[in-house]
């Protein structure tokens, strides 16, 4: 308990409204070869309440990018609505689709334009690159970002992070002698690793959990296409005929 | 959602004002900023305010309930105050928070209307558009660090299908078969949760209006910024009905064998 | 010739009642009074090459531009009122710049010659109390050459912002006799160095001084080197192989 007669002696304090808040949760992308994973889970939450189950963070672009948004929603929604207008503007102006490199860049540029009333967002931005790769751009709130293999963010990123590094970078791991890790993984690895990671983090973390949304973009002509066809839950969203194609799996989480 | 309105988009401080007293016994100073920082006015606070709105989906539709008190600070100020409101022939909003400002989006929100029915093009807007339109205000109004200061749940029916979101003054929005906004989100929301989750689609509005008022009932006897009478909406294929306000029955038998509360000298 | 026009001639943003704005057509004119621009356009780039009238001795030759860069993968080449050219290719080369910074990506040729094009129309009254930009059209013709993920590309814009892709083009005072010259000549499977030659060949043939490495200019767009124009020892010895 606070000591109310020092806080009536002490000075009047402003109290200013504080535009943000945090809403949970927790986003993951992995790249492989010629296909991206990017997942969230869809819990939103406010200090210690549940304020919906079924709240998406992650989002289709194009037929060949995915964007995942974690930490203030609003921010987050209003974001990928002005992210989809550009993109809308884009195609109008090119007439072709925008390129994940030249999204990641737009997003950049989107973040840095409010860097002195930052919109409070985490952003991984997953898909296929025009030379065909799997490709994983991670931003900070303000636009500094770059392209790896892998990255979590959100909530939930102190656990999960460590886990993907061991993983899927294979830190704190020798190789047999006379054998070398993977550069890539394939898709049922990366598919049980995004799996595993939101299971742990919702048994660990109280703002994760209650569904999990993987969206998984292939290359043209993938034969990753294989590592999808025992999957549960899998819908295809893809809406061009331009080869890339979008699917997108949904999965229970623990709720309590 | 923090219970207390006045701390509503603040960041948390349990060491001021921790019993929600406000504004009687001190208002925080607004110092000018600058020069001509008198001449802007915004809200830093609310003053008058409305404490939880609850709502559920069920088999015909959307019910919400309010109860009709407007508080000043800790003062029961009004206590027979409207605060759900239809919008159009298809939505109801209900207002946690400030109740002036509550009023104001009533006033735009009745123009919009107004604007779209003199159109006349065949278009009428249901409860998502009003929901989306309300969201970009309260989201716009926070981005100008001008808020309204309001937790605010959205309820309609159209077209076949009903419609229950959230909007504060944060802009931030959700979805769900059960909304509560203020203490509901504490009290009522778990009750709701373990009656509806699941049983949308068969739920009667008997058994919505049975749940609504244990939780109304639960409510006034848990939160101190409550009163014992309430509205109830219905939004269905039969379009609007708000009921007018009535009591809700309590019983205090309990408080007998409470110590300090029942008859006990000792 | 104009003699009979009417009071329709004078507005900018007027139409005739035929359906004409004489200001622009008036424009469109004084690009035939430019000097002879060429471009040709190859599976292995696309080459420009334009005429300088070295009206004197005394004038340096190499102080006249009619060929300019906008961007490493575009270039450009003029006729008619030059200083018109420069007002475009500024807006030009700051889309590009836009567009790198903004997508991390080259512009496409087509994308910068609409951009371009949006320009050419702002002439006229100002909308609201904006500032009216200019009084008049342009009155300068463009051949923008590039190559983007579509392959080399010429695109040919006018004063009324129409613009459209060509093959082979040529445009101002010889291009009447210059494009069907290129008509004849020109095919599908052309090596940069015969169109090279082409283009040299079709501005000897309009041009009134005998042809040499001070009165011509040439360049290209190629998919390794970009935007270049060819220094006088590269453009005489393409000279010399005519």
């Amino acid at each position: 308990m606070p000591d109310m007669h020092s806080l009536a002696q002490a000075q009047p304090q402003q109290q200013s409204f504080n535009p943000y808040t945090e809403n949970g949760g927790t986003i993951l992308a992995i790249a492989g070869a010629d296909f991206s994973v990017i997942a969230g889970d869809t819990r939103q939450s406010e200090g210690y309440n549940i304020q919906t189950r079924y709240a998406p963070k992650v989002f289709r672009l194009t037929d060949k990018a995915v964007l995942a948004v974690n930490g203030f929603a609003a921010d987050g929604n209003m974001f990928v609505k002005k992210v989809r207008q550009r993109l809308e503007w884009y195609r109008h102006a090119h007439a072709k689709d925008m390129p994940i490199r030249a999204i990641a860049r737009l997003i950049q540029t989107m973040l840095y334009s409010r860097r002195f009333f930052p919109y409070y967002v985490y952003n991984i931005l997953g898909g296929i690159e025009e030379d065909g790769t799997g490709a994983v751009y991670s931003f900070d709130p303000v636009g500094s970002y770059e392209r790896e293999a892998c990255r979590a963010a959100g909530a939930a990123q102190s656990l999960v992070q460590p886990f993907l590094d061991n993983q899927i970078y294979f830190k704190n791991q020798t190789p047999a002698p006379g054998t070398s890790f993977p550069r890539h993984l394939p898709l049922p690895t990366v598919l049980s690793l995004v799996i595993d990671s939101f299971t742990s983090a919702t048994e660990r973390h109280i703002e994760v959990g209650d569904g999990l949304e993987i969206y998984v973009v292939l290359s043209k002509n993938s034969p990753s296409i294989q590592g999808l066809r025992d999957v549960r839950g899998v819908t295809e969203l893809t809406a061009t005929e331009d080869g890339e194609r979008v699917f997108v799996v949904r999965r229970e989480l623990k709720k309590d | 959602m923090d219970h207390f309105p006045t701390n509503w988009g603040r960041p948390r401080n349990d060491a001021y004002d921790p019993y929600g007293t406000f504004p009687l016994p001190h208002r925080p100073n607004n110092h000018a900023k600058d020069t001509f920082a008198e001449g802007v006015q915004r809200t830093q606070q609310p003053i008058v305010t409305g404490t939880s709105v609850l709502a559920l989906k069920y088999k015909d539709g959307i019910m919400m309930a309010a109860d009709t008190l407007a508080s000043y600070g800790s003062l029961a100020r009004f206590k027979d105050v409207t605060r759900l409101h239809p919008v159009g022939n298809y939505t109801v909003i209900g207002a946690g928070g400030d109740m002036s400002d509550f009023q104001y989006i009533q006033k735009f929100l009745d123009e919009l209307i107004i604007d779209e029915f003199t159109a006349q093009d065949g278009h009428d807007l249901g409860p998502a558009q009003i929901h989306e339109y309300l969201s970009q205000v309260m989201y716009s109004r926070r981005s100008k660090i001008n808020p309204l200061w309001n937790s605010l749940l959205v309820g309609g029916f159209k077209d076949g299908k009903s419609f229950l979101a959230y909007v504060d003054l944060l802009g931030t929005t959700y979805s769900a078969s059960t909304l509560a906004t203020g203490y509901g989100a504490y009290l009522a929301q778990p009750l709701l949760r373990k009656e509806v989750e699941g049983k949308e689609d068969t739920l009667t509005a008997e058994e919505a209006v049975r749940i609504m008022e244990t939780c109304i009932r639960v409510l006034y006897y848990r939160d101190a910024r409550s009163i014992d009478k309430y509205q109830l909406a219905t939004i269905t294929a039969e379009g609007i009905k708000i009921i007018d306000s009535r009591p809700i029955s309590t019983s205090w038998s309990f408080a007998e064998g409470i110590r300090g509360y029942g008859a006990q000298t000792q | 010739m104009f003699l009979t026009r009417s009071e329709y001639d004078r507005g900018v943003n007027t139409f005739s009642p035929e359906g004409r704005l004489f200001q622009v057509e008036y424009a469109i004119e004084a690009i035939k009074l430019g000097s002879t621009t060429v471009g040709i356009k190859t599976p292995e780039g696309v080459v420009l090459g334009v005429e300088k009238r070295v009206q004197s001795p005394l004038l340096e030759a190499s102080s006249i531009e009619k060929i300019m860069e906008i961007d490493t993968h575009l270039g450009c080449a003029m006729s008619g009122l030059t200083a018109d050219a420069r007002t475009m290719i500024d807006h030009a080369r700051v889309t590009a710049q836009n567009h790198a910074f903004t997508y991390d990506e080259r512009i496409k040729v087509e994308s910068v010659t609409q951009a371009v094009c949006d320009l050419a129309l702002r002439f006229g009254e100002s909308v609201h109390d904006e500032e009216a930009m200019m009084s008049r059209p342009f009155g300068v013709a463009l051949l923008i050459a590039g190559i983007d993920e579509f392959g080399p590309q010429l695109y040919h814009t006018d004063p009324s912002g129409t613009f459209v892709r060509y093959e082979a083009k040529a445009i101002g005072s010889g291009s009447e006799a210059a494009q069907s010259e290129l008509q004849d000549k020109w095919h599908k499977q052309m090596t940069l160095k015969e169109a090279q030659i082409l283009t040299l060949r079709v501005l000897k043939q309009v041009m009134e001084e005998k042809l040499d490495q001070h009165n011509v200019q040439l360049a290209q767009v190629t998919p390794g080197k970009g935007f270049e124009i060819l220094d006088e020892a590269l453009l005489q010895a393409v000279i010399e192989e005519m």
